[in-house]
């Protein structure tokens, strides 16, 4: 399934409520398990949480991408987080964070990650693109920007 | 007139879609006595892209790399064991790079006739942003291209294949 198809309302949450890195990456996970996406939410924000552990997936311009594989979801999952306010995510260039993309993957379905990871980088490489996200509303404005309609 | 189809290629991704595509080769082949070749794309452009843009780490790009090449040889084998049961035979094939240049190259290099491929996105986004690969080869390749719809059916034809 394209990045694109995954791009519906129920996985889009404004504005995110948490204050920090952790509590952030458990609002994300919980978007995918409300949405019915997940069943095993400590599964999934475990394997988030071991990447994240590495290095942060905050980077610049506002954006992060936290990413991870694991076996509990069969196909890729996509959940997206807007935090107009802005979330210490330990970014690169040390700025808060406002824009959140979190993709989970079965690690049998690599090249399908990989390719949705970078449409989100190309995504992320536009300025304007990403304000206007961080402008929205609700997430019917996010599907319909995303969709370019 | 000589069969118009005397190569198939069939690409591969490991989405429920190109096996349905794979599926639906596999009749084709065995219908026209086409030859069939399953071609798998390692997408080494997508993971540098992300090493640069910081997504991935160093060690994360290895390691993926080493799971894309595993999903290669477990779809691939997977494909080949769908012709094997019909009694036709394939011949794997598996690229690195640009996806969608590393399709056109194949289609070339084995000057095929056809290239068959899964089912596209029904949502086009007007953003550069979002593009399949399969849909920029189908777009690039020299040859006609079939894209596969409807898995039940696809599914039922494949059964029924002797």
């Amino acid at each position: 399934m394209a990045l694109i198809d995954m791009v519906v309302e129920k996985i889009v949450k404004i504005p995110l409520v948490s204050k920090d890195k952790p509590d952030v990456l458990r609002e994300l996970v919980q978007i995918l398990k409300d949405a019915g996406e997940i069943d095993d939410f400590n599964i999934v924000l475990k394997a988030v949480q071991e990447r994240e552990d590495k290095q942060s997936t905050g980077l610049e311009k506002s954006i992060a991408v936290p990413h991870a594989k694991t076996t509990a979801v069969s196909s890729l999952k996509l959940a997206i987080g807007i935090a107009p306010q802005g979330i210490d995510f330990d970014s690169l260039d040390g700025e808060l964070s406002k824009l959140f993309f979190l993709l989970v993957a079965s690690p049998e379905q690599s090249g399908p990650h990989v390719e949705a990871l970078a449409e989100i980088a190309k995504l992320a490489s536009s300025t304007s693109f990403c304000k206007a996200l961080i402008r929205s509303e609700n997430a019917r404005e996010v599907v319909e920007l995303m969709k370019g309609e | 007139m000589n069969n118009p189809i005397r190569k198939i290629m069939v690409y591969i991704d490991g989405t429920d879609q190109s096996v349905t595509a794979a599926q639906y080769a596999v009749c084709l082949a065995s219908f026209s006595s086409a030859e069939l070749i399953a071609l798998y794309v390692i997408n080494t452009r997508a993971v540098e892209d992300l090493l640069k843009a910081r997504i991935f780490l160093k060690d994360e790009q290895l390691e993926y790399e080493h799971d894309m090449e595993a999903d290669a040889e477990r779809y691939l084998n997977y494909v080949n064991e769908l012709a094997m049961k019909k009694g036709v035979s394939i011949v794997k094939k598996r690229g690195r790079g640009s996806v969608n240049k590393e399709i056109v190259n194949a289609v070339n290099e084995d000057q095929v006739d056809l290239l068959v491929i899964g089912e596209l996105s029904r949502i086009r986004s007007r953003r550069d942003e979002f593009y399949d690969e399969a849909e920029r080869a189908m777009r690039a390749v020299t040859c006609s291209v079939l894209i596969v719809k409807d898995e039940d059916r696809v599914w039922e034809m494949y059964e029924s294949l002797a």
